[in-house]
């Protein structure tokens, strides 16, 4: 399920060339429309890799659970912190299960 | 490079007991003295001795010890006196970390002692963390200019060059007009003393034309400024005058050649001749031609010139001034009378403006060039309307300050020239605060001033007479009034000039929501929130005079940090990793004070003489990749991490409170001091400014169990750099947001306004959230 972006939220990355979610998308599908809000063009193509969703800086994106993993209902949300990432995983009967990994490591 | 092994020197500083009293030090000791990078740890008694000095020094240069961590409280200036031996004895004074237990409630004595202890050693463990990410910095010099460009050559520019100049900085005033002065070379008088300001003037001019380190630059203007505070680059533009600025002696033969008359400044003003000595001030002597008014092929001043100094071929010029800071003194404008349509300004006759006044006033005892031109002696009945345009939502929303004492002057001055006049002031309040009030005593003394308080409903001209009709209701004697004036002069407001509205967006500078320039007033009302560029007189607010000229010496003292050869740079500046960062320009976008730059790869990067170094940048960047040196997200992620979330005992909620050091973090601290009853449950961690705050760091805080994260900072519109808190405010608002999502309640991040003083405050703040977090229960993250 592709990206959704909120409108309300999205600042099209302060008017920059390339927004965040445009560089880091790997399809090369996310883009800025003539509103200066992001949006995923061509939805079919999208992965579900929610890097878009990871690095927007204004929380503006979410992805929706993708088929193979939930049903309608159940979502993934990744938090970004410093060196690592905290997962919130809700299943469609609103169970909750959350995970945090170290996703930077430095040589000591 | 070799990575560094940190050896941390921690000492405890009793005092004198202070410590001991609250908790077991050696219990500390025996802990920390073991733990990983510490050399040592100790409890000292007695700091300020020499043998401690000498024993601290001797670890330092046999590098048993290469950084240390002090805990206790340590005021700034004992801060530098243990600093400054150190260093001499080759210890960077980069290389310390300060830890006040006291801050942080340790000693408060209605804690229970084993949360008191269990607190202490999860601090000195986050700061033992911090320290060993400290590294070794040392200060930067820049070059510098030691020369100054200023805008506009009115009375705030003209006497901030005199003063500069006497400084022996080399100072280029830029003018877009042919002559110097400004607006006050437009007045008769001045107040307090009602003397003429052409003196004044002049005699700072002779100052400014004697010197060797001022240059004058008339009818041009900055078309570009590049480069940084201490090294900037402007690009003066200077349209033709047509006479040679060296040659011309002011003699004044062209005058009488000359064929063309031109209208003057105003309709009250003489004419001129398309040439003409310059306006306003005849300051460069020089003439200046209008060419645009010139008669085709007519080239009479060219032949009859004695000096040879007409050059009708001069074509405009560009030159590249380098400069070391910049200071605006563009002045202001008369706001535009016939907008007050119905006072008739510009459909009667007899109608003037305050502005206009004083170009009459100044005409007594010339010869008028103009028989149509109104003549003072003929003036018996004279109405002055204050606040037109000022204070009204219509136009002006603000007071202009100077109108009513401008006014009182015109009417002292006018009835000693005309002393059988009657005037009449119409008027909502008059403002003449401090000395001024004088002038009002002395103009309700004269006889034959009527004060009127209210402004006229209805102005008519009567095309017989020639005269002003004015139906006016007297409040005081609660009837209508009806007048027959010989002349109407409109008090007109004040509004920021072309001239700085141009500058304005040339140099990319704020302005305020009356399109004044931007600044702190309270604290820095020089600063224009661009550093090196600095603003004075009435281009900042409505000024009468002496307001400006003081203004702008205080603009000019805070420049001369940039004009002096050098300019210093603190080391602790923002660095941004070019390995991680994607060029999302959100720092350059978001920077308070506009100071990042590309670099030579596109990057963003600060520019160190503009910088700030509030920290806003490393709270925008949405990778996480800019940090202060020395107070780098890392090292506040670290500091994080070692927060041990068990100290509380099990049901008692832990919160991280990230406290802007200007205001929140004062208030914290004043807490303790004056005993307040402070929840033991927040962890203080000082950041430069609330807006330094990373979302980034709150989510490691909560996703490793922290069960509240309290960012406090100063209210929006009182922030010292600009919109910390606001930019803040909104990051915590999304990442709330997020949290509701992750089903995890937005209230666990949460933003508070604290004043500085607002001790009582911050306590009613932690209890209210202790209490709220108690309802939603422990981080779902909690191990």
């Amino acid at each position: 399920m592709p990206p959704r972006v909120d409108k309300e939220k999205c600042d099209g990355c302060k008017a920059e060339e390339e927004t965040l979610c445009e560089q880091v998308c790997p399809g090369d599908l996310m883009t800025l429309g003539e509103n200066k809000k992001a949006y995923c063009r061509q939805p079919r193509d999208c992965w579900d890799c929610m890097s878009c969703t990871k690095i927007c800086p204004v929380g503006a994106i979410e992805t929706r659970m993708p088929y193979q993993l939930g049903y309608h209902g159940a979502k993934l949300i990744p938090m970004m912190g410093t060196d690592n990432i905290t997962w919130t995983c809700v299943d469609i009967h609103g169970n909750v299960e959350r995970f945090r990994y170290k996703n930077r490591v430095e040589p000591e | 490079m070799d990575k560094i092994i940190p050896k941390i020197g921690i000492i405890i500083w009793n005092q004198g007991g202070r410590l001991s009293q609250a908790i077991n030090l050696d219990a500390l000791v025996k802990k920390f003295t073991k733990a990983k990078n510490v050399a040592c740890c100790e409890i000292v008694e007695e700091l300020w001795t020499t043998a401690f000095f000498d024993s601290l020094k001797n670890s330092a240069e046999n590098k048993q010890v290469d950084r240390f961590l002090w805990i206790g409280r340590f005021t700034p200036y004992q801060m530098k006196y243990i600093k400054g031996p150190l260093a001499a004895a080759g210890l960077n004074p980069y290389l310390h970390e300060w830890m006040d237990l006291e801050d942080q409630g340790i000693c408060l004595k209605e804690t229970e002692p084993e949360i008191r202890a269990a607190k202490a050693a999860t601090l000195i463990q986050m700061a033992i963390a911090r320290t060993r990410l400290l590294e070794p910095l040392e200060p930067m010099e820049l070059p510098a200019s030691d020369a100054i460009l200023i805008i506009g050559a009115g009375i705030a520019g003209l006497h901030a060059a005199e003063s500069l100049s006497a400084l022996g900085k080399r100072v280029y005033l830029v003018e877009k007009e042919s002559g110097v002065g400004g607006k006050v070379a437009l007045l008769s008088r001045f107040y307090p003393r009602i003397c003429d300001p052409h003196c004044g003037l002049e005699f700072t001019l002779q100052k400014l034309g004697e010197s060797d380190h001022v240059e004058f630059h008339t009818l041009s203007k900055v078309q570009a400024l590049s480069g940084s505070p201490g090294n900037f680059m402007a690009t003066v533009i200077k349209t033709p005058r047509f006479v040679s600025e060296t040659k011309c002696n002011a003699c004044g033969e062209c005058l009488a050649v000359c064929p063309k008359e031109i209208p003057g400044l105003y309709p009250v003003s003489d004419n001129l001749k398309a040439i003409h000595p310059p306006i306003p001030m005849p300051f460069p002597p020089a003439f200046a031609i209008e060419r645009e008014h010139c008669p085709p092929e007519c080239r009479e001043c060219e032949k009859i010139c004695p000096a040879k100094a007409v050059d009708l071929n001069q074509m405009p010029s560009e030159e590249q001034i380098p400069i070391g800071a910049v200071l605006i003194t563009t002045g202001w404008d008369l706001y535009p009378l016939s907008a007050v349509e119905e006072y008739g300004y510009g459909r009667f006759d007899n109608i003037i403006s305050n502005l206009e006044m004083e170009q009459l006033l100044s005409s007594h005892g010339r010869r008028l060039t103009h028989p149509a031109k109104l003549s003072l002696s003929d003036l018996k009945e004279v109405g002055f309307i204050q606040c037109a345009g000022s204070r009204d939502e219509r136009h002006l929303p603000y007071c202009s300050s100077v109108c009513c004492s401008a006014t009182l002057k015109q009417i002292l001055y006018f009835k000693e020239l005309v002393p059988d006049a009657s005037c009449y002031v119409f008027y909502q309040h008059i403002r003449t605060s401090g000395f001024d009030e004088d002038l009002y005593r002395k103009a309700r003394e004269l006889g034959n001033v009527t004060f009127v308080r209210e402004r006229p409903a209805k102005v008519e001209h009567d095309n017989h007479q020639g005269k002003l009709n004015i139906t006016v209701l007297d409040p005081l004697l609660d009837k209508k009034i009806h007048l027959n004036l010989d002349l109407l002069v409109l008090a007109g407001g004040m509004c920021p000039s072309g001239g700085s509205k141009e500058t304005a967006q040339i140099l990319n500078l704020p302005q305020n929501q009356y399109q004044f320039f931007e600044s702190h007033l309270q604290c820095h009302p020089e600063e224009s929130q661009r550093t090196g560029i600095y603003v004075g007189g009435s281009c900042r607010e409505p000024m009468n005079v002496s307001q400006s000229i003081d203004s702008s010496h205080r603009s000019a003292m805070q420049a001369l940090k940039y004009l002096e050869g050098t300019v210093r740079i603190e080391p602790t500046y923002p660095v941004v990793n070019k390995t991680k960062c994607d060029q999302c320009k959100r720092c350059m976008e978001e920077c308070p004070f506009s100071s990042f730059v590309f670099d030579e790869k596109g990057f963003p990067t600060p520019d160190l003489a503009r910088c700030r170094q509030c920290g806003n940048c490393m709270g925008i960047c949405p990778l996480a990749v800019i940090s202060l040196n020395n107070n780098t997200i890392k090292q506040l992620a670290v500091q994080i991490e070692a927060v041990n979330a068990s100290f509380m005992g099990k049901n008692e909620p832990v919160i991280l409170a990230l406290l802007c050091e200007n205001d929140a973090h004062k208030a914290a601290r004043a807490a303790v001091d004056q005993g307040l009853p402070v929840p033991p449950n927040a962890i203080v961690i000082k950041v430069s400014c609330a807006g330094s705050v990373n979302n980034a760091i709150v989510a490691d805080a909560l996703s490793l169990g922290i069960d509240g994260i309290l960012i406090a900072g100063c209210k929006d519109d009182q922030c010292h750099y600009i919109k910390g808190s606001q930019l803040v405010q909104k990051r915590s608002g999304d990442l709330s947001d997020k949290l509701k999502t992750m089903m995890i309640e937005p209230e666990r991040v949460r933003f508070v306004n604290l004043e500085i003083r607002d001790a009582h405050k911050y306590v009613d703040v932690l209890n209210t959230y202790i209490k709220d977090l108690k309802g939603m229960g422990p981080n779902p993250f909690k191990i």
